[in-house]
């Protein structure tokens, strides 16, 4: 028997890494093509999850769009949801006379409702990271408190994963009796569950070690890259559009924006896994400030059950039968970045065009680049650390 | 041969109807004897380890964890098979009796809390299910992995002494013995990774031999310490030079001898987590990375074997560790009333001692498995060639050192069988030489290697500070 120079010079191992695999969080399929242990090529593969969501936006009208927009990314609806209603009323706004004012309640809420959201997706993400780098623990205790954000939304929407609850002028309902003292209740008990959490992962050495130095992101390849949000913070660019072009009440609040400074110390740098990590639990402690914020200047409750704040604005349901004509792109900072809405308006009850811009499409086109020469466990870790929500990359 | 070496002579003796039996009766009659009576101690106790894992688990993660599981059901089907000569209208009557016994009608519910009615569920679930071998699969290897992988995990319990002389293999190395037929794991491990025909299960046994054979090392420079400490290879003669007379029996443990034994004992349990493939060394299973590792293409009965040997494992390893380092079967207290007290008293005793410090470090096992994160493949190496061995290393040559100081090499014997020779006394001298200047050592040296690693960001340390306890850690 002779033996081939081929065999001796041996050959790469093709791994298929999902679209079912318990770390890939969805349907996300990677072609990984391997030496042993080593990842010499990282492929992501997508479009198992399409379900034509912005050719839908096509078919229905203005605001019956917003239910879709839950289904972009279910893991932050609420902001899902004011990311679309942001950007028609911004379209209404391109003409003074279908232009709608939301009340100042309205917007209390909304940024209420989209910063207890960023906390329970942040919860999701961290804790998903946690768990794909092998502790299983943390994801449960980081579920335990979203479910009790999910109480709150359900009480205030009835739903507790897809709220279609931001509409076009407003929020649907008001708060509920009580949803405020609610609220600040949850806030508190979750500092002191974060702690614990802290205590377990972020300070935890075979975590850090995990992540420190894997996939480092610079900033100039981050903003190259088009990296959004979190990703992008976590490189060091000092970027947020809740500061940089607020939008509803942000720019009152004064954001203060986490970056990535190299925090996991000596092994690692600036924009590695960690520093995404670490931008994404000063997150969610910076929205619990903002949440506090917000609460201590809440306007009154209506007295008049006839009106906005609560409910559908009926002059809104006029306009939109008529809207002006025009194109409008409205960019807002969900957890996963910016989720930008591009509408176009041929001046029809229907949208003539819905193009939705989401983080997670961002961060899965630098994978191929960041996913190279790094071990297969590091795979896993990265893609948690870049909190990949599939229905996000896959519209 | 002693103790019950006697009642297997005697039974084969009887088999075979002569004083020398053959081969066959001998191992018939040790079958009954020993194997028979390990295996009814053991897989039990590594079945209730799956139950402690999940009860653990639920505790650390704030839930119930299997509690629903009646044991109504089991007990019907035990009661009517046993009692299968009986027409059923009486089985029903005498069912009835049983389930009416105060006794069992209160503990019933408390078993099936504590998910004890789980465990005959699961258990049924699995001899149920589908056995599959894949279509790539390497048949044969395939089949034979598991029942190798329990072989490894069961022999090595034969050397361990259970009681004074309750030991299967009276073998004069036996620490050698355990460590070499534990080896059979790695290959059963390779076995089930290469014959699933699975690029993931590949994985996973390359990833197991490579670390089970480096923690091998470790493993076995502990126990070098340990023997060099007690001056013999025999596990009961282990045990037995870890006898200290006096209420607090425990002082004469070696874990307690010196600071270079304590290290040691730390290394050994360390490394005997990566030899049981468990957090945050599991990387054969490493389930977010390679879906399941090595036993990704299992199902059924054949799962239920890997997950089996996964336990007796763990059980080995904690009772290897309180072997070689919490005195084996010796109480904590008062050991030397027990050695004094009649066989019948003293070796159930010594038995159920010896199993509750394995369940503690099982318990230990667990409790790490779902705090920690884990290591990846390239820092399990890592740590185990450039921080354990050398640290082994080091260890091994200060204890060396410490027993040339201080002399002699074995404190003393309560059951006569080593050389008693005592350590000359030096007093305020030896503890000054045996702890404090390792201790202060070692100190100095964690704080060196913690600077050198780096520690946790000052911007981070503040989130770990409870805002209602006044911003106290």
């Amino acid at each position: 028997v002779t033996v081939e120079a081929t065999t001796l010079a041996g050959e790469r191992m093709q791994l298929n890494l999902g679209p079912q695999h318990p770390a890939t969080h969805g349907v996300l399929r990677i072609r990984i093509e391997s030496d042993g242990e080593v990842v010499s090529t990282c492929i992501p593969d997508h479009g198992y999850l399409h379900r034509s969501i912005e050719k839908i936006g096509e078919c229905v009208e203005w605001a019956m769009f917003v239910p879709y927009t839950d289904r972009v990314d279910y893991v932050c609806a609420m902001n899902a949801n004011l990311a679309y209603c942001l950007a028609v009323e911004r379209l209404l706004a391109t003409d003074a006379t279908t232009a709608v004012v939301v009340p100042r309640r309205a917007e209390c809420i909304r940024v209420l409702v989209a910063e207890l959201n960023r906390i329970s997706s942040h919860l999701i993400a961290v804790g998903a990271m946690a768990m794909d780098i092998g502790a299983y623990t943390p994801f449960l205790h980081g579920i335990a408190q979203r479910e009790l954000v999910n109480d709150i939304f359900e009480k205030l929407c009835g739903q507790r994963l897809t709220y279609n609850y931001v509409t076009i002028g407003g929020v649907a309902f008001d708060l509920h009796p009580g949803a405020p003292a609610e609220i600040a209740a949850f806030l508190d008990q979750l500092e002191r569950e974060l702690v614990r959490f802290h205590r377990l992962v972020t300070t935890n050495t075979i975590f850090r070690d995990r992540c420190a130095g894997v996939a480092v992101v610079t900033a100039a390849e981050a903003i190259a890259w088009g990296l959004v949000g979190p990703n992008l913070r976590g490189s060091g660019v000092d970027f947020d559009l809740r500061r940089d072009e607020p939008y509803g009440i942000y720019g009152e609040l004064g954001v203060r924006v986490p970056t990535g400074q190299g925090y996991a110390g000596r092994r690692g740098a600036v924009g590695d896994c960690y520093d995404r990590y670490i931008v994404r639990v000063l997150e969610i402690q910076e929205s619990v400030r903002l949440c506090r914020l917000v609460l201590q200047q809440l306007p009154p409750a209506a007295e008049k059950a006839t009106d906005p704040v609560g409910g559908w604005q009926a002059d809104v349901g006029k306009q939109l039968k008529k809207p002006p004509k025009g194109h409008v792109h409205c960019r807002t900072e969900a957890p996963r970045g910016e989720m930008g809405y591009f509408l176009v308006s041929d001046g029809t009850k229907q949208p003539y065009r819905v193009r939705v811009r989401t983080g997670s499409f961002s961060a899965a086109g630098i994978f191929h680049k960041v996913m190279r020469g790094i071990f297969l466990a590091d795979v896993v870790a990265v893609i948690g650390s870049f909190d990949v929500v599939v229905p996000e990359i896959d519209r | 041969m002693t103790g019950l070496g006697y009642a297997v002579d005697a039974l084969a003796a009887w088999l075979a109807g002569s004083s020398e039996p053959g081969w066959f009766a001998v191992g018939l009659a040790a079958l009954v004897v020993w194997v028979g009576p390990l295996l009814g101690v053991v897989f039990p106790l590594a079945a209730l380890g799956q139950i402690v894992e999940r009860k653990v688990a639920a505790a650390i993660q704030r839930r119930h964890g299997p509690n629903s599981a009646s044991l109504d059901g089991p007990l019907r089907f035990v009661v009517r098979v046993l009692l299968w000569f009986l027409p059923r209208a009486r089985q029903d009557r005498v069912l009835a009796a049983l389930l009416r016994l105060p006794l069992v009608r209160s503990l019933l519910p408390v078993l099936q809390r504590l998910g004890i009615g789980q465990l005959a569920a699961d258990g049924v679930k699995m001899l149920g299910k589908e056995d599959i071998v894949p279509r790539g699969a390497d048949g044969v290897v395939f089949r034979l992995a598991p029942y190798l992988a329990l072989l490894g995990a069961f022999l090595p319990f034969c050397a361990l002494p259970f009681a004074h002389h309750l030991v299967m293999l009276e073998v004069s190395v036996g620490a050698l013995y355990a460590v070499a037929v534990s080896g059979i794991t790695v290959t059963a491990l390779l076995m089930a990774g290469w014959g699933s025909g699975n690029k993931f299960s590949l994985l996973g046994g390359m990833r197991a031999v490579a670390q089970m054979v480096s923690y091998e090392i470790p493993v076995g420079l502990a126990i070098a310490g340990v023997v060099l400490w007690s001056g013999t290879m025999d596990l009961h003669g282990i045990v037995a030079q870890q006898y200290r007379p006096g209420v607090v029996s425990c002082l004469g443990w070696n874990l307690l001898q010196s600071p270079f034994l304590a290290v040691l004992a730390g290394v050994f349990f360390l490394a005997g987590l990566a030899e049981c493939q468990r957090t945050p060394f599991d990387m054969a299973e490493a389930e977010s990375e390679l879906v399941s590792g090595f036993n990704t293409e299992y199902s059924g009965l054949r799962w239920g074997l890997f997950a089996l040997a996964e336990y007796t494992e763990m059980i080995l390893i904690g009772a290897l560790f309180a072997t070689l380092f919490l005195g084996g079967y010796q109480s904590p207290v008062g050991e030397q009333w027990l050695v004094a007290a009649p066989v019948w008293l003293s070796v159930p005793i010594h038995g159920l001692v010896f199993l509750s410090k394995s369940l503690l470090a099982l318990f230990v096992m667990v409790w790490i498995r779902w705090t920690l994160p884990r290591y990846r493949v390239d820092q399990v190496m890592r740590l185990c060639w450039l921080v354990l061995v050398p640290l082994c290393l080091v260890a091994l040559f200060g204890l060396a050192l410490q027993l040339v100081l201080t002399g002699g090499t074995v404190a003393g014997d309560g059951y006569g069988r080593l050389p008693a020779r005592q350590r000359p006394d030096l007093g305020a001298l030896a503890w000054l030489l045996g702890w404090l200047v390792p201790v202060a050592a070692g100190a100095v040296l964690v704080r060196l290697a913690y600077r050198a690693h780096g520690s946790t960001h000052p911007a981070l340390l503040a989130l770990t500070r409870d805002p209602a306890a006044g911003g106290r850690p």
